[in-house]
């Protein structure tokens, strides 16, 4: 079974891959939001991970109650053998593209 | 990361919301961070925002993934109905184990089922009113209203005339039937006087109601003057097993109707009453004055609005009625359909019973059924105690909140059906009983058990079964698995009972009260019916004359040698009917209000009256004017003689002018209804009004000679029947409304003493349970049983107590208000309080004192054992 990785899921996917063994829902939002300074709602990010799940690309398990949690425990998230190659994948086919790119534009630009 | 205050917490109808929804294995992670970004949200933007922001996050939570799963789900398969069986199967054996609390629960909920369905039938009946018209929804009637003076009821009854009217200026009717009030009369019918009534009205009436013809043409039968239509029953009555069709039928030896048509026996009820229709063609109708002349229904052509209608209603009742006129009318419509059950109307075309009423009976059988439902809900919740450790069990092996619920709602359920069936045997006996009600007999209900009103009974039983077992169930589902299995149930949270005391108090005040009624009305009629009455009654027999000559039949009853006197009345004394005249002694008085009696002079010695003074009728006198009178004691008195010798022969101006002297003074004894005392009276001699002959027998034989009288009348008018009845059985006759007050009181109160004693035995049931650990503890410390009886005992004496209390008080109050109405009346006496109380405590031991022996006797061992 191989899937596309969307562009959001993509990024969600490399967060993961990035906090490894320290990603959660909340976690990756607050990243999203510092890394790429773009406004995301935590809901869109446990569904993206909800759906990366689904596909296999990550794997998830109840970690600890650090933080202002109320006594919750997270869900830690880790990115899968299968989640390595399609992040390989994706970033293959935009290196692809990005060599496609005659040099002159992007220097010129 | 700075340290918030922890007790700053997100709100709270938030987070249930999320709980409602979320499906559970995603809830704690999805929570902590939203409690981790809630923190943050307040750093940032302070509480409110902060609230609306976490709102905000709440909602958009909302997607595929973190909704409840019903289905595809592992974790929680919910199908109730796969362990049906099981929750059956349970639920039987508890019932079974349990029989002596089966028998209670099923008894006490028939009982209060038994009048509820007694209630859903009247109120059925009420409903199938005119079902079988094809029209009901389009039939309407005018009515009207008078609106000077008093205002009055709404009336039915329109001038006929104003149907004439309307059907002139009006082209959107499409059938109008008038009916005019007022044939009636008696048929001689091969030598007997039959009664007949009936309605005249016109062809329409075919056209627009579903009646249906056996025999005669649907089209042409009420088109010729002077032809009847006669319902079946009347036919048949009428004519035996001739055929109806073309015979002539003479009303009142003037009037001939030529029969063209028999009614189909009708195929339901209807609220238009009558035996026969005649033909209305030939008669005009322009009176109108004539407001209680008849009634004008009508319906309108498809697409015809009745807004037209209301405008022209105005314009005739200012044309026709103004201050000159006898009343001011406003007409109005009223739809068939709210005809029967409807609001009370005046003049209505056949007897019915208003809507209020039926709201009042369906109000009451709701709150029977609440108090036993009641009851019923704490009887159970007190045998929850015993069965902690199966929800227990259960909850260990998977079952949830919702399954517990589910199962003891089936067996509640169970018992209600279980209770149907027994309070449909009660019906039975129920049914027969209401019918012969007096009051029954003018309603004319129609009580039978149909294949559509069992589909009511069951769903009525199901819903009090749900109703009834759910908070039991709720209670008992909601136990925690390991306190369950542990016996641990904490007696706190059972002994929220205050409530249920306040409401047992309230059953009992009520039970008291009404067997203080029941018993205080028995002992009134029955003093009222035994009482001495002054005069003697035993064997007379009341014939009435029927019009016939009083002279002749008594010549020729006199014959008989049965017979010992007669004598002639007007009026049968003791129920409840008056006759009045004014009387004074000279011009100038103030007249006195008089009953009088027509009576001739027989009357005195055949009711064994005493003459204080003067002298009777002479039998002379009936030939010449009224000459003379007779007074009773009081009468004399209030006329202003000091003794009866007084008034003899002294002159009394009886209405505005008729001069009479005072022939005698009878004295005083009770003729009017007994909550009367006695008023002044006199016997007048006037043949005219003559109404009753009053025949004394020897009394050996009372139906033969019965037979011997009838034989008589019937060679002296073969064309009447004899009426007549005995002197005491006409009385009893009247006083059948006290019994049927009598009779409802009675069951009201065995009612209700069966839902008290119940619900006592829940509560104490229930409490005694709770304290059995206690119970057991004093035991085993050596505490006597006799000790601990009273020591569980104590707490319902003192409620009783109090009920005592309370419901003697009101029950003394209530029925003093009543009593009070009563010339003669019996007396409270300390017997009925006695017997009461009496009663009372007998259940009350009965109930507490049997539960506390139960807990006393059982062996501590087996309750202390788990701890």
């Amino acid at each position: 079974m191989h899937h596309k990785l969307g562009e959001f899921e993509e990024i969600v996917l490399l967060l993961v891959a990035a906090q490894h063994g320290e990603a959660y829902g909340l976690s990756i939002t607050r990243a999203i939001e510092k890394e790429l300074s773009r406004p995301v709602t935590m809901s869109s990010v446990h569904t993206a991970l909800y759906r990366l799940e689904e596909k296999g690309y990550v794997s998830s398990h109840i970690g600890d109650a650090e933080g202002n949690r109320r006594g919750r425990r997270k869900r830690v998230f880790l990115i899968t053998a299968e989640g390595k190659k399609s992040l390989i994948e994706a970033r293959d086919a935009r290196n692809h593209i990005w060599d496609m790119i005659p040099k002159f534009v992007i220097e010129f630009s | 990361m700075k340290e918030l205050p922890e007790d700053i917490n997100p709100p709270k109808w938030a987070d249930r919301f999320f709980k409602w929804y979320c499906y559970a294995p995603l809830h704690e992670s999805i929570y902590g961070d939203m409690q981790e970004r809630y923190d943050e949200y307040l750093e940032r933007y302070g509480l409110r925002k902060a609230n609306r922001k976490y709102w905000l996050d709440v909602l958009r939570f909302m997607n595929r993934h973190t909704l409840k799963r019903s289905k595809n789900s592992k974790v929680n398969t919910y199908n109730p109905l796969s362990m049906l069986s099981n929750y059956l199967k349970v639920g039987f054996r508890n019932l079974l184990k349990n029989r002596s609390f089966t028998v209670i629960n099923v008894l006490g909920l028939s009982v209060s089922m038994a009048v509820c369905l007694v209630i859903i039938l009247m109120i059925n009946d009420q409903l199938s009113y005119d079902n079988f018209q094809a029209n009901k929804d389009r039939i309407y009637r005018f009515t009207h209203e008078r609106t000077n003076g008093r205002i009055g009821l709404p009336i039915a009854t329109v001038p006929v005339v104003l149907g004439d009217r309307m059907q002139a200026d009006f082209a959107g009717f499409e059938h109008m039937v008038r009916f005019s009030r007022g044939f009636g009369g008696e048929i001689l019918q091969d030598g007997k006087a039959i009664a007949i009534n009936g309605l005249q009205t016109e062809q329409s009436f075919f056209e627009m109601f579903s009646f249906k013809l056996e025999q005669g043409n649907i089209e042409t039968c009420l088109k010729e003057p002077n032809s009847i239509v006669l319902r079946k029953d009347i036919a048949e009555k009428l004519f035996g097993d001739k055929n109806p069709m073309g015979e002539t039928i003479t009303v009142d030896t003037d009037e001939n109707y030529l029969v063209t048509g028999v009614l189909e026996a009708f195929p339901g009820k209807t609220h238009i009453e009558f035996e026969s229709l005649v033909s209305m063609t030939g008669r005009t109708f322009s009176n109108w004055e004539g407001t209680t002349e008849g009634w004008v229904y009508f319906t309108l052509q498809e697409g015809v609005s009745m807004d037209g209608l209301e405008p022209m209603l105005t314009a005739l009742q200012e044309e026709h009625y103004n201050e000159q006129s006898e009343y001011l009318v406003d007409f109005n419509i009223q739809k068939m359909t709210d005809i029967t059950p409807g609001p009370l109307y005046g003049n209505q075309i056949g007897s019915s019973m208003p809507n209020f009423f039926v709201i009042g009976l369906a109000i009451l059988a709701l709150l029977i059924i609440i108090c036993a439902a009641f009851n019923y809900a704490n009887l159970s919740a007190a045998r929850a105690l015993t069965r902690t450790k199966e929800v227990g069990v259960r909850k260990v092996m998977g079952a949830r909140k919702g399954h517990l619920t589910i199962q003891f709602i089936v067996e509640s359920i169970l018992v209600s059906l279980l209770s149907l069936v027994v309070a449909i045997g009660l019906l039975q006996f129920l049914i027969p009983a209401f019918e012969n009600l007096q009051m029954s007999s003018l309603l004319n209900w129609d009580l039978s058990l149909e294949p559509k009103i069992y589909a009511q009974f069951i769903g009525f039983s199901v819903l009090v079964g749900l109703i009834t077992g759910l908070f039991p169930s709720l209670y008992l589902a909601s136990f925690r698995p390991i306190e369950a299995m542990k016996n641990a149930i904490s007696s706190n949270k059972l002994s929220r009972v205050n409530l249920r005391k306040a409401l047992i108090i309230c059953q009992f005040v009520i039970s008291l009260v009404l067997i203080v009624s029941s018993t205080l009305v028995y002992k009134q009629i029955k003093f009222m019916v035994e009482k001495d009455y002054g005069y003697t009654k035993e064997n007379v027999i009341n014939v009435e004359l029927q019009g016939q000559d009083y002279e002749i039949l008594k010549t020729e009853l006199s014959r008989l040698p049965f017979v010992e006197r007669i004598s002639a009345t007007n009026l049968i004394p003791n129920t409840g009917q008056t006759t009045n005249v004014d009387a004074k002694r000279n011009f100038t008085e103030e007249p006195v209000n008089f009953n009088y009696f027509a009576v001739d002079e027989g009357y005195i010695d055949n009711l064994n009256l005493t003459l204080v003074a003067g002298d009777n009728f002479l039998p002379t006198q009936k030939d010449g004017d009224e000459t003379t009178i007779i007074l009773n004691e009081t009468g004399a008195k209030t006329l202003g003689f000091e003794t009866a010798l007084d008034a003899i022969n002294e002159p009394v101006i009886l209405g505005d002018s008729t001069r009479v002297t005072v022939a005698g003074v009878v004295k005083d004894y009770n003729y009017m209804v007994l909550y009367m005392d006695i008023k002044p009276m006199m016997f007048r001699y006037r043949p005219s009004s003559f109404r009753y002959a009053q025949v004394k027998i020897t009394g050996f034989d009372i139906s033969d000679e019965m037979t011997a009288l009838e034989a008589t009348w019937d060679k002296f008018d073969p064309n009447h029947e004899m009426i007549a009845k005995t002197f005491q059985g006409q009385i009893d006759e009247f006083n059948a409304f006290f019994y049927d007050i009598l009779y409802i009181i009675g069951l009201v109160a065995i009612l209700s003493i069966t839902i008290a004693t119940l619900g006592l035995l829940g509560i104490a049931t229930y409490s005694i349970q709770v304290r059995l650990k206690e119970v057991s503890i004093r035991k085993v410390l050596g505490a006597s049983s006799k000790g601990l009886i009273l020591l569980l005992s104590k707490g319902f004496m003192y409620l009783f107590g109090i009920a005592m209390v309370i419901g003697f008080t009101l029950a003394y109050l209530g029925n003093s208000l009543w009593l009070d109405g009563f010339a003669y009346r019996v007396s409270f006496g300390v017997d009925i309080f006695l017997i009461t109380a009496l009663v009372m405590i007998g259940i009350g031991i009965l109930t507490i004192g049997l539960q506390a022996l139960r807990a006393t006797t059982t062996n501590p061992a087996n309750i202390l054992r788990d701890d």
